[in-house]
């Protein structure tokens, strides 16, 4: 499902057959300073149309950076990003990107519904057909009752529910992730990770998940992509050939173990130099 | 029927709502107590020793003071109220413009921010006779005088309001392709308004004072001349009934802002309400 490296040596294919590609990216703060940063260098990623792909690694090497260029919130200094052959800043004006942020970031003087439908109301799209995509969305995510409430009233859990509704609301074709459960309790966390399951199989949508738990991205994946930082790097993808649809249940299968060992010792790796 | 034990349902919520612990009632019988209290101590000693009435008049002196005529008193205050009303108006849109203006750009911002906050510095007493001279001796001055004193606590409340904004909301506005307009309309004016509420309260109480100050230096209706007026015929419970009217507007006054903050910013309110 991923192809990291090898891309160079065979970049048509990788075009012709992937939904996300990511070739030669880099990315470089400073640089007409005297002390330019490499924050992301010679990043190669093609990723299938439906799959589910997590970003992981140490803290520094460039995993939420990347997701910000593939979701046009940074510019990365050189390289390309293609999502369904558009440029991201295309794919985004076209409604293509739905991206879910670490706080989930709601306009406290709105309510739930009118919050999912924020996305829809600053497009133009009427108010009707705006409920009726925001009442469905709470359904998705499991926020029924919740539509009048204010986001004040929520729990963190079902913020970030809101969140994910809202990140959906345009029908995107990729759901870019950032941490998007990493200030919730371990239950919670859960919880969600398996509403993510369900609303990747029920709407077949790409998924890019940034987290620093190898549990969860072994547990939701279908490719890992470990990066190290100094510069950011892709140091190993890791195909995860547990069976779907997953469970919690998916975390007592031996093979389950077998791959958190091999994320593990990868992860470490990033680790050594720091 | 059901209507009926709707109503009924709503007056007992209403009603409990009154009583509850903190509820209106609450918070309204510790002010009142000390109000009561203090007027009749005050009535009490001022009988007891004899105080003479130009130094400390009586409420009931104060009370009479108005009482034998009202219209008189409510007329300079309708005076001083249509200034500080309009120095209000003026000052705030004044002050909302200028503050968006400082938080659209930095370098605007950083050109004119320390002139205008010396120019706030300055005793509105030195600056009230310059704008008198500008404006001639009509009530325009006075409200010049009020325009000037009130615009800035919210020029800089608006901009850093309009600053306050969260990131990562911005980042949403960002990937849903939002407009210049709807990250203003529906972004970071909605998130200013808890501070422009704050600036909106101190220009109130500004404003009453600008309109005050104004007619001290020059005036013949208002609040302020009778002030003067009664300070100068040593007409003390005038003054202090002239006084407890300005406090009046000024309490109203406010007090209007507030119910106005309840009801735009309700989410903010209801926020303080919980703690």
């Amino acid at each position: 499902m991923v192809d990291a490296g090898l891309a160079k040596d065979a970049p048509a294919t990788a075009e012709r057959s992937s939904f996300l590609s990511v070739a030669e990216l880099s990315l470089v703060y400073g640089a007409k300073g005297d002390t330019p940063v490499r924050a992301l260098s010679d990043i190669n990623l093609a990723i299938d149309e439906g799959s589910f792909v997590s970003l992981i690694g140490p803290s520094g090497c460039g995993k939420s950076t990347l997701l910000r260029i593939i979701g046009d919130l940074l510019a990365p200094t050189g390289g390309s990003v293609e999502i369904g052959g558009r440029v991201p800043r295309l794919a985004r004006l076209n409604r293509e990107i739905g991206f879910v942020f670490q706080e989930a970031a709601l306009l406290e003087w709105r309510n739930i519904r009118d919050n999912i439908a924020l996305p829809l109301e600053l497009r133009g799209v009427g108010r009707v057909e705006r409920e009726r995509k925001a009442d469905e969305l709470i359904r998705l995510v499991g926020l029924e009752g919740f539509h009048s409430a204010w986001p004040r009233q929520l729990s963190g859990g079902m913020r970030q529910r809101a969140a994910i509704a809202r990140a959906l609301s345009t029908d995107p074709r990729i759901l870019l992730l950032d941490e998007p459960f990493g200030a919730l309790d371990q239950i919670t966390r859960d919880r969600l990770n398996m509403e993510l399951a369900r609303i990747h199989e029920i709407t077949g949508i790409t998924v890019v998940l940034v987290t620093h738990s190898i549990r969860e991205a072994v547990l939701l994946s279908d490719s890992i992509v470990v990066m190290t930082p100094r510069p950011g790097k892709v140091s190993r993808i890791i195909e995860v050939d547990l069976p779907r649809p997953r469970s919690l249940g998916s975390r007592d299968d031996g093979r389950f173990d077998q791959l958190v060992k091999v994320g593990n010792r990868e992860l470490e790796k990033g680790y050594h130099d720091v | 029927m059901s209507s009926l034990d709707a109503a009924r349902a709503a007056d007992s919520t209403a009603l409990r709502k009154l009583i509850a612990p903190n509820g209106a009632f609450d918070q309204i019988w510790p002010p009142a107590l000390t109000f009561v209290v203090v007027v009749v101590a005050w009535q009490a000693l001022i009988r007891a020793f004899e105080i003479p009435v130009y130094v400390l008049p009586a409420p009931a002196d104060i009370w009479l003071a108005f009482a034998n005529n009202p219209h008189t008193l409510l007329s300079h205050s309708g005076i001083t109220l249509f200034e500080a009303i309009a120095g209000f108006v003026l000052g705030s849109l004044l002050g909302a413009l200028l503050g968006t203006l400082f938080a659209y750009s930095p370098v605007i911002a950083r050109g004119f921010l320390p002139y205008i906050i010396a120019a706030n510095t300055i005793p509105v007493v030195a600056v009230a006779p310059i704008i008198i001279i500008w404006f001639g001796h009509g009530l325009g001055s006075k409200i010049a005088v009020t325009t000037f004193l009130s615009f800035f606590p919210l020029a800089l409340n608006m901009m850093k309001g309009l600053q306050s904004y969260d990131r990562t909301v911005m980042d949403v506005f960002h990937i849903a392709a939002a407009t210049g307009p709807q990250r203003f309309f529906k972004m970071r004016l909605p998130s200013a308004l808890p501070y422009v509420f704050v600036g909106l309260k101190l220009n109130v109480t500004f404003s009453v004072i600008g309109a005050i100050v104004a007619e001290f230096v020059q005036a013949d209706k208002g609040l302020g001349f009778v002030i003067m007026t009664s300070y100068r015929t040593l007409a003390m419970p005038r003054l202090w009934a002239a006084m407890v009217m300005s406090a009046l507007i000024g309490i109203v006054f406010f007090g209007l802002i507030a119910l106005i903050e309840r009801l735009v910013v309700p989410w903010h309110t209801s926020m303080h309400d919980q703690s």
